[in-house]
């Protein structure tokens, strides 16, 4: 059974940039599947469309089997702790006024009624807060810290710890490196598969960087201009029944 | 020897950022800077066009050709900058006056390098977008109407338009994702093989400059740690941080890093 | 009259100023308070017995036209000048901060009538304000107050707005909504904590500006009225006597100069406070 399905999705802005143009895909559970593309080609629209921050003009969207385009705000309550997002930009994901662990604590605040955790257990705020500091591999001390004070890519860890929190089923990671440096970038990278292995999660990994995309995922889809174009399992990349898209991107890595 | 540093070092009266750093660049080659954020690879490249704020200072001696361009007057260093150097930004937007055309942008920078002619000043900007695959539409067009990859062309005929000898690249693929970002080094090196222009080329990721670059060095913390050849810097690091930075970034192709086929794979 | 506001050099650290301000604001305070609580002299008991008495033990500053003690009068006056301008602020405050961060974080049709009724209230300056509601309603500080807290509220609002408006784009406010959180709790827990710099700021240089208005008002009748003892009510007074017991004014003035005076000095350095960007590397 799938985690997510996706038929034909369509979406249109005014101007015609970022429309998605009869998406169809699945995501299983436990998968990292790649979403490649360049910017404005529609792949930040799919995950705003996930998460129902933007409506979609026609197409389905099922998570665990519920269409998430017709739920009520109820139910859309419910569903939103069954998914997180992991934004590019870390410092502007985070708020500048509040302590890091403010800003972890968040979602579990929200959702804890209704929440069962499996992996984290919450004794005290600290404790919890330091649990997943640990996942992420930062030392404890953050969590009394503010978001200046940090660096990118520790930032970023933050806000991956912010949306592990509540152990949800699917993650859509919209380039979460590509604000960061190359070290930074290959830390976060391997920091995010350990996590998916240890916590079972789910990705939708998006990004213009197919070398990153072939680190992380099994399975890549390629995007151009609202609709995907190719789709294959990694060790096919470079295979030569791939689209021509797929290799002028391949010719660039 | 198109630039020499020798024994530069940036930093405020408290804190030293760069220490200590010498090197050199030939004529016609490109040179790739790489270093994380932070390392003072921006703030050195600054120091060559003099531009850094005033509270840091530097030391040493930065040699264009046979000028040492830490001794200029204001004056003289303004005509080298534009003239025979010139700068292309990490950001795009901010390198522009919003509320500017593209084609008053080029006018107002050929006018104060004294050009007096109009109808010449826009021959030379429209010839000038055209050499970097952008039509005469672009001249009419405000910076925001403009995509990313498109602005940094812009960028690129902009700094080329006096043909100065060398350019400095701090960051100008960064904020680009990697196709439009590939798309316009393609451009630059194109360019740089029609013009002979010198690049030095300041980036995070060696990714970016491993098909263009002929020799690169490697800055951390204000130091270079290890500088070289293309190939013998990312087939053959030695120091740890090199290596570190090779591993990071994961590339697709099979072969060295460098692009060069492994002797004796084929 | 908001002219009359005394703006300071603006100096690059003046942190020892700022503390020197905010202890003599304390202690002021404090004098007000201790006058309150352990009341000497009635401060609206006619004497005429004793009237404009030099300064004796008894009375410190003397007694003015109707023998009233000088000192208790300009030390309560303080405390209804000082304290009438807080309370206008406050007001001025609760009304245009909740205003502005709702203005600012629900955009669209709540936006553009929140400020067009913004747009409304602010077509009028203040003193016009003040002057045909006490025309309408009668003079007294009361009405003063409110007139106040009319025009001062929409710059409030309208500071707020703008801040929430760029805060509210950022994605932690997204990932904020997608977590659940109501509104209002974003509102509260999001937006509110980077409005309280600028509103800060904002206040302390108003508040000179409201003592001013306040005391002007009072001096020519329209705010405090008597027996109310009031800075700019016995500066009017006084006049009369200026020939022969000149520093009956001299008081007040200083009374009302001084005051101003720490108020901005506490505006200006918590505008170097909070305005400068933190370095972020």
């Amino acid at each position: 059974m799938s985690l997510l399905v996706v038929e034909n999705l369509m979406k249109t802005f005014p101007g015609g940039k970022n429309a998605l143009n009869n998406l169809s895909f699945q995501l299983g559970r436990g998968e990292c599947l790649g979403l490649v593309g360049e910017s404005g080609c529609g792949k930040s629209t799919l995950a705003r469309c996930l998460l129902r921050i933007e409506s979609v003009d026609s197409g389905s969207i099922y998570l665990n089997d519920l269409a998430i385009e017709r739920l009520n705000e109820r139910q859309l309550y419910s569903h939103r702790k069954k998914i997180q997002i992991v934004f590019q930009n870390p410092t502007a994901a985070l708020n500048p006024k509040l302590k890091i662990k403010e800003s972890i604590f968040e979602p579990y605040e929200q959702y804890r009624k209704e929440l069962t955790l499996n992996h984290f257990s919450y004794t005290s705020k600290d404790a919890f807060i330091r649990q997943l500091l640990e996942a992420v591999e930062l030392p404890s001390h953050v969590a009394n810290q503010y978001p200046h004070e940090l660096s990118g890519g520790q930032k970023q860890r933050v806000t991956i710890a912010r949306s592990i929190s509540i152990e949800p089923d699917l993650i859509v990671l919209d380039e979460p490196t590509a604000s960061l440096d190359v070290i930074s970038q290959g830390a976060v990278l391997t920091l995010l598969t350990e996590l998916r292995e240890t916590l079972n999660l789910s990705y939708l990994f998006i990004s213009h960087d197919l070398a990153a995309v072939k680190q992380m995922s099994q399975r890549i889809m390629v995007m151009k201009e609202g609709e995907i174009v190719d789709q294959f399992n990694q060790e096919h990349l470079f295979s030569t029944e791939r689209h021509p898209y797929t290799k002028e991107l391949i010719s660039i890595f | 020897m198109i630039l020499s540093l020798e024994q530069v070092s940036i930093g405020t009266r408290e804190k030293k950022i760069v220490d200590n750093v010498s090197l050199s660049i030939r004529e016609g080659e490109w040179y790739a800077l790489v270093g994380q954020s932070g390392s003072g690879k921006s703030l050195l490249s600054q120091a060559i066009g003099r531009m850094l704020s005033p509270n840091l200072q530097v030391e040493g001696k930065i040699f264009f050709k046979d000028q040492d361009l830490l001794s200029l007057s204001p004056k003289e260093i303004r005509a080298i900058r534009g003239q025979r150097l010139s700068y292309i930004f990490q950001d795009y937007q901010g390198s522009f006056t919003p509320f500017r055309t593209i084609g008053q942008h080029f006018g107002e920078y050929l006018k104060t390098h004294g050009n007096r002619d109009s109808s010449i000043r826009k021959a030379k900007t429209i010839e000038a977008l055209e050499s970097v695959g952008l039509d005469e539409s672009v001249y009419k067009r405000y910076p925001f109407q403009l995509s990313g990859g498109q602005l940094q062309r812009v960028s690129i005929a902009l700094a080329l338009l006096l043909s100065p000898d060398l350019i400095i690249a701090d960051e100008m693929t960064t904020a680009l994702d990697s196709v439009s970002g590939h798309r316009v080094l393609e451009l630059l090196a194109k360019r740089q093989q029609e013009t002979g222009c010198t690049i030095l080329f300041i980036t995070h990721d060696w990714r970016h400059v491993r098909r263009y670059a002929t020799r690169i060095a490697v800055m951390k913390e204000g130091k270079i740690v290890e500088s070289g050849g293309k190939h013998r810097i990312l087939d053959h690091p030695q120091h740890e941080y090199t290596k570190q930075l090779i591993q990071a970034a994961p590339i697709l192709q099979r072969g060295l890093p460098s692009g060069l086929e492994e002797v004796g794979s084929l | 009259m908001t002219g009359l506001s005394i703006r300071l050099p603006r100096a690059k650290k003046h942190r020892f100023q700022a503390v020197t301000a905010l202890l003599c604001v304390v202690f002021l305070l404090a004098v007000f308070i201790y006058t309150f609580l352990y009341l000497q002299h009635d401060p609206t008991l006619t004497d005429l017995d004793h009237r404009l008495l030099e300064p004796t033990l008894q009375h410190p500053l003397g007694t003015d036209q109707l023998g009233r003690d000088v000192l208790t009068r300009l030390l309560l006056g303080g405390q209804q000048t000082l304290g009438f301008s807080l309370l206008a602020l406050m007001i001025a405050l609760l009304i245009g901060v909740p205003f502005g961060i709702i203005s600012g974080y629900k955009r669209g049709l709540v936006d553009r009538v929140f400020m067009r009724i913004g747009d409304a209230f602010l077509s009028f300056p203040d003193t016009i304000v003040a002057i045909v509601l006490s025309g309408l309603m009668g003079p007294g500080i009361g009405n003063l107050v409110l007139a106040i807290v009319l025009v001062k509220w929409v710059s409030y609002a309208r500071l707020v707005r703008s801040t929430v408006l760029s805060e509210s784009q950022k994605d932690y406010v997204l990932i904020a909504r997608i977590n659940g959180l109501s509104s209002r709790k974003i509102m509260r827990k999001h937006l509110l904590p980077h409005v309280v710099g600028h509103v800060l700021v904002l206040a302390s240089l108003d508040l000179g500006k409201i003592i001013l208005l306040i005391s002007a008002f009072s001096y020519i009748g329209l705010g405090a009225q008597p027996p109310m003892p009031e800075w700019g009510a016995m500066l009017n007074d006084s006049r009369p006597y200026f020939g022969s017991r000149p520093e009956l004014m001299i008081y007040p003035g200083l009374a009302i100069v001084g005051v101003v005076l720490l108020t901005n000095m506490l505006g200006d350095y918590l505008r170097d406070r909070f305005d400068v960007k933190k370095e972020v590397r």
